[in-house]
């Protein structure tokens, strides 16, 4: 039998920096295949040639044997492929019908939208999805919007469903249940395409898997009992990660305090649901929790760009009126901001003035009418080699400096100032490991240096290795805290609110 | 009561090219394009109408539909700058206004200040006469029911359509229609010119009904108005088509209280639209919100492989 | 492979350059701007008008001779001041469209203060300056405002605001400020102590001085102050700024001020030096070309310096031409829109790169 989907010789690059080297797939009918590999690997580079979105730089693709052009999303979903990607491609102001209609019907409007809202009810009937073809996008939950992804893909047909992270937005028993009815449509006959970067997931529901790393293939189609946890893990990584967890430190004062703060999402729903959160000098609080449960709004919350609903922020002691960024910041609340291109660094600007913007008022930097250039230069070149950022001059734009260097301007102006309470969201999304543990490291010494600590990150591994007090975050709430080392299948059972 | 009569049949007039130049916009803006260029492009069409009107036996139909081709062509120009490449959606739409102004008064002369006899008003035995809104409503000119009808259409079209459906996403969301095959590109150069045609129509008619002459810069600012019309409207062609008459009304009216000889002064008066535009919009953002209606990716280019 | 093949395989795809070397923007910029004068050239001999004269007047006399050189300064006095007016707002993004109306509200400001004598004579023309920019900054406010508290769109609200200010200004020509003498409608004449006095080189007057002096505000403004780096991130980053703490409303608004204030400036200059009155017609083309110079200078203000002189050759050569062979008033903004047009398109090539990708798949 011929192959589902068969990759070969496979180049990309973006604007000369490679982002595929060589790389190669191959899937077969009736199959889950985990695609596994960190971020950055080129997994979804990969997979997005496949559904028509990037062109190959050169290599070859084949469906069940012929070789094919897919010169766009129609071409591959005329060839039954269907994806479902990371970041849902729905128009959040339209109903499910329309979305499903946008790629899909034939004949008059009333004509289609009857036929795809049979469609929808069938399918959903089939796999067991209920959704309401007439709701539109911006009112369903995230897992809901993922179904409206499957069924769409299904409506066009797709033999080969490729489905990116798509247990990265849901809970552990809707991530069961979703896998479970892939399994059911591959046995069907299909061949499904999991790519992700859970080992977890990877054992329990792949029948083969492909290892990506670097851009390249590192392993192909070998079934996972044939690896143990820890040689998967490090064909994935390459190298083993090494935290060094070292001492806890006895918890210094009360930095930061939130007294059953609640907030809203932009959409009026709840996001955090009376908090409470002590953050102490001298420690790292690591806050562990599926992604969605209210960690993005707490962060803004503690960034000053999302009012809170009710409830009280004190920082060293003292009440502060939230929902200003000059305030917070002014009080010594420093922060590694999730979206680092978006809210941590202007891509546009030199690495000089994105480390200098958040401490001119230091007294470093002269005076309101006639700043210092030149201290901005040498303190600027100070940070550049403290905090090793390579390829990084005084005058390069921001922009171009890669994802781990980037971070690394980031904390080395966020930890210039030596603020009492740093928030970190995420810091590592995104990064290799060298650079992820210099990251770590400098988290670790802002907190031995006093700073108060706050790393919101939905990487577990990363929590427990770093933090000194670890809380679990779900539905807005801290439903349970440790001190570390905690037991981790415990925090997991919380983190999905089994217990 | 004359003065109600004569106001309200006079609405029209002043109301076709806001509606019709609304229409447009709200076309190009649904599809994600900010058409600043909108006052350039009746200006261009409006020549191009009188043009025709006064170089081929005085034909108004003839003269409506070279401007709405015209429109369509200087449309497809900014089009290919803003769509295909990519250049900032305000920059280029101001350079258009001022591209529109600089060529009408460039080659227009042999046609400006020239008087037309334009477009005349139908008249239907028993319903013309109706005291007060027998005119308004049936002593109109055939562009304005033409431009009735487009409302009408131009909804149906977004709404009721493939091609619509397709129209709003790309500007909704463009990441998506194009994992769903909608050649982004295309919709959006499509939309410009469409909306483009409709403006043209809206410079052909102010031309030859409203003003039923051609001068340098006679759009006045319209162009504007009907920009801020469009989000007065929160990109509704119903809502456009109220909203036009409203303003068509106050321009209406201006005439009326000069012949009534009213005691307001006279450059007080002509101040009144722009002045009615700026509490429109102060009240579409207070009242409306009307931001939160804007199409997600309006006036953002489109780039598929847009890393970092 | 046949052509056909060939063409089935190949894909047009667009890249977004990461670096992009200066040399290589540099010389797009060069080409657009040079296809840009051609298609110009190619309009004026289009109406009659041959390429010797068009050397003569737009070059040889604008740049090599002494009384075009001071004409040349003269007219982009006031160029220089519209210029940084529309930098200092497109800095922070705020589209500040209605330059005209500060003008119009600067020139109302200063004839204000010379109708009715207000101050000592030895301090009257800083006295028109100061009440210039005044007014101008502050017919820049309530869209300032609108934008930063409501979000009302400074596009169109400058724009209105500027018609708004035009019909106020016929009001008065028209109307209470009617020139007595000739009954024509603009204002009557300044005294000559409220006019700009010549340096003493050709008809170079004292508005140089107010134009350098600007440039010079404003280098300090944007280079040296904290003001400058802070708005540097409002116009690139506008999220970041609000999350670092900038106070965003705040730098925009006052941005938007002194953009309005700058026109002011432009309108005292325009009114002190060359129509000595406030006419109706004194404010045309101003903003369009203010727009234009900072957009083709980049924002940064030595550069608008250097671009405003060259519009000023075009005003001046645009003037011949409408002496010499009728050509209308608009030709200056048709060229200038011409030109926008070019740099604008060269910008994609300079930012995007065109590949065609291969498929080995057949």
């Amino acid at each position: 039998m011929n192959a589902a989907l068969e990759l070969q010789g496979v180049h990309k690059s973006f604007d000369g920096n490679p982002a595929l080297v060589d790389a190669f797939f191959s899937a077969a009918w009736g199959e889950v295949h985990a695609l596994l590999g960190e971020n950055g690997a080129g997994k979804s580079s990969l997979m997005n040639m496949v559904c028509g979105l990037y062109a190959p730089d050169t290599g070859s693709i084949k469906i069940d044997g012929r070789a094919v052009t897919v010169d766009g999303p129609l071409a591959a979903r005329g060839l039954g492929v269907g994806m479902v990607h990371q970041h849902f491609k729905l128009v959040a102001t339209m109903s499910v019908a329309e979305n499903i209609l946008l790629g899909h019907g034939k004949g008059g409007w009333r004509r289609s939208l009857r036929s795809v809202r049979g469609e929808i009810a069938g399918i959903g009937a089939r796999i067991g999805f209920t959704i309401d073809p007439d709701a539109r996008i911006d009112t369903l939950s995230v897992s809901e919007q993922q179904r409206v992804e499957i069924i769409k893909a299904m409506i066009g047909g797709a033999k080969i469903l490729i489905l990116d992270e798509p247990t990265a937005v849901l809970t552990d028993d809707e991530s069961a249940g979703l896998l479970t009815q892939l399994r059911l449509f591959a046995q069907s006959g299909a061949c499904i395409v999991l790519i992700t970067h859970k080992l977890r997931e990877v054992f329990s529901h792949a029948d083969r898997v492909t290892v990506m790393r670097g851009g390249q293939t590192v392993d192909a189609g070998r079934k996972p009992s044939d690896f143990t946890p820890e040689k998967l893990s490090a064909l994935m990584v390459g190298e083993a990660r090494v935290y060094q967890i070292g001492e806890h430190l006895p918890p210094g004062q009360v930095r930061l305090e939130l007294k059953q703060l609640s907030a809203r999402r932009d959409n009026g729903a709840v996001a955090l649901d009376r908090l409470n959160l002590q953050l102490r000098g001298g420690q790292v609080y690591g806050l562990a929790g599926v992604g969605g449960n209210g960690q993005a709004e707490l962060a803004e919350v503690l960034m000053g760009i999302r009012a809170p609903k009710s409830g009280v922020l004190e920082l060293e002691g003292g009440p502060v009126p939230p929902a200003s960024s000059g305030r917070l910041r002014r009080h010594g609340v420093a922060h590694v901001p999730a979206e680092r291109y978006l809210y941590g660094l202007a891509g546009d600007l030199t690495v000089m003035e994105n480390f200098v913007i958040t401490h001119l008022k230091d007294g470093r930097f002269g005076a309101w009418g006639w700043t210092d250039r030149r201290a901005f230069e040498r303190e600027t070149d100070a940070a550049i080699a403290a905090h090793n950022i390579q390829g990084a001059r005084a005058a390069t734009r921001a922009r171009l400096l890669s994802g781990g260097n980037a971070q690394k301007l980031v904390l080395a102006r966020e930890l210039s100032g030596e603020p009492g309470v740093l928030v970190a969201h995420s810091p590592t999304r995104g990064l290799d490991v060298r650079a992820c543990a210099a990251v770590h490291r400098a988290l670790r010494e802002a907190s031995r240096a006093g700073t108060a600590v706050l790393l919101i990150s939905e990487d577990l591994d990363e929590v427990l290795s770093v933090a000194d007090r670890i809380g679990v975050i779900n539905r807005g709430r801290i439903v349970r805290e440790y001190d570390a080392p905690a037991d981790r299948q415990e925090i997991g059972r919380f983190m999905v609110g089994h217990a | 009561m004359e003065f109600a009569t004569f106001w309200l049949a006079a609405t029209p007039l002043f109301a076709v090219p806001l509606i019709a130049a609304a229409l447009g916009l709200i076309l190009n803006e649904r599809a994600g394009v900010l058409n600043l260029g909108c006052e350039g492009i009746m200006l261009c069409s409006a020549l191009a109408a009188t043009a025709a009107y006064l170089e081929t036996g005085q034909s108004v139909a003839l003269g409506l539909v070279v401007a709405i081709i015209a429109g369509a062509v200087v449309a497809l120009g900014f089009g290919i700058f803003v769509v295909i490449l990519r250049t900032n959606q305000v920059v280029t739409g101001i350079t258009v206004v001022f591209l529109g102004s600089g060529l009408t008064g460039l080659i227009g002369v042999p046609w400006t200040n020239v008087a037309l006899g334009g477009l005349q008003p139908i008249h239907i035995p028993g319903l013309t006469g109706i005291p007060v809104i027998g005119r308004f409503l049936f002593g109109q000119d055939p562009v304005v029911y033409v431009v009735l009808a487009l409302v009408g259409v131009v909804s149906y079209a977004l709404y009721r359509t493939r091609i619509g459906l397709k129209l709003r996403a790309v500007g909704e969301n463009p990441q998506a229609a194009d994992a769903d095959g909608v050649n982004v590109e295309a919709y959006r150069l499509f939309a410009v010119m469409a909306g483009g045609a409709l403006i043209g129509l809206a410079g052909g008619y102010l031309a030859l009904a409203s003003a039923k002459i051609f001068v340098f810069d006679m759009t006045q600012g319209r162009g504007w108005i009907a920009v801020a019309l469009v989000i007065f409207a929160r990109w509704m062609p119903w809502r456009a088509l109220l909203g036009g008459l409203l303003f068509g009304g106050i321009e209406a009216v201006i005439p009326r209280i000069k012949a009534e000889g009213l005691p307001i002064p006279q450059y007080f008066l002509e101040m009144a639209p722009y002045a009615v535009t700026l509490f429109v919009l102060i009240y579409a953002a207070i009242r409306l919100r009307a931001g939160q209606d804007a199409p997600k990716a309006l006036g953002v280019p489109y780039v598929r492989q847009d890393r970092r | 492979m046949t052509r056909r093949s060939w063409l089935r395989s190949t894909r047009l795809a667009l890249e977004v350059r990461q670096r992009i070397p200066p040399l290589h923007r540099a010389a797009f910029i060069l080409g657009a701007l040079i296809v840009g004068l051609a298609i110009c050239v190619a309009i004026l001999v289009g109406r009659g008008v041959g390429l010797a004269s068009i050397y003569e007047e737009f070059i040889a006399f604008t740049f090599f001779k002494a009384s075009g050189v001071s004409t040349v300064i003269v007219q982009s006095t006031p160029l220089v001041l519209a210029g940084l007016s529309a930098s200092l707002a497109f800095r922070v993004n705020y589209w500040n469209i209605g330059i005209e109306g500060q003008l119009f509200m600067g020139v109302i400001g200063a004839t204000l203060v010379a109708i009715f004598d207000v101050g000592p004579e030895s301090i009257r023309l800083v006295l028109m300056l100061v009440a210039a920019i005044v007014l101008g900054a502050a017919w820049a406010l309530p869209p300032a405002l609108l934008k930063v508290r409501l979000n009302v769109s400074e596009v169109i609200s400058t724009l209105l605001f500027s018609y708004i200010a035009f019909y106020f200004v016929l009001n008065q020509v028209y109307g209470p400020w009617q020139d007595p003498k000739d009954k024509f409608p603009h204002s009557e004449q300044y005294d000559a102590i409220e006019r700009l006095p010549p340096i003493g080189w050709e008809q170079v007057h004292y508005g140089i001085v107010v134009a350098l002096a600007a440039v010079a505000v404003v280098w300090w403004l944007v280079e040296r102050s904290r003001f400058g780096i802070q708005s540097r991130f409002v116009g690139t980053s506008p999220r970041m700024a609000l999350a670092i703490g900038l106070p965003v409303g705040a730098i925009v608004a006052s941005s938007a001020v002194l953009s309005g204030g700058m026109a002011g400036a432009a309108g005292f200059v325009i009114a002190t030096a060359t129509e000595f009155r406030l006419t109706p017609a004194m404010a045309a083309g101003y903003g369009f070309s203010g727009i234009v110079i900072a957009f083709l200078a980049g924002n940064r203000p030595f550069a608008t310096l250097i671009v405003a002189c060259l519009m000023g050759g075009l005003y001046v050569a645009g003037e011949s031409m409408k002496v010499f062979y009728s050509l209308p008033d608009a030709l200056v903004g048709l060229i200038q829109a011409i030109v926008v047009l070019s740099v604008t398109a060269s910008e994609f090539f300079v930012r995007y790169r065109l590949r065609l990708a291969h498929y080995r798949g057949a």
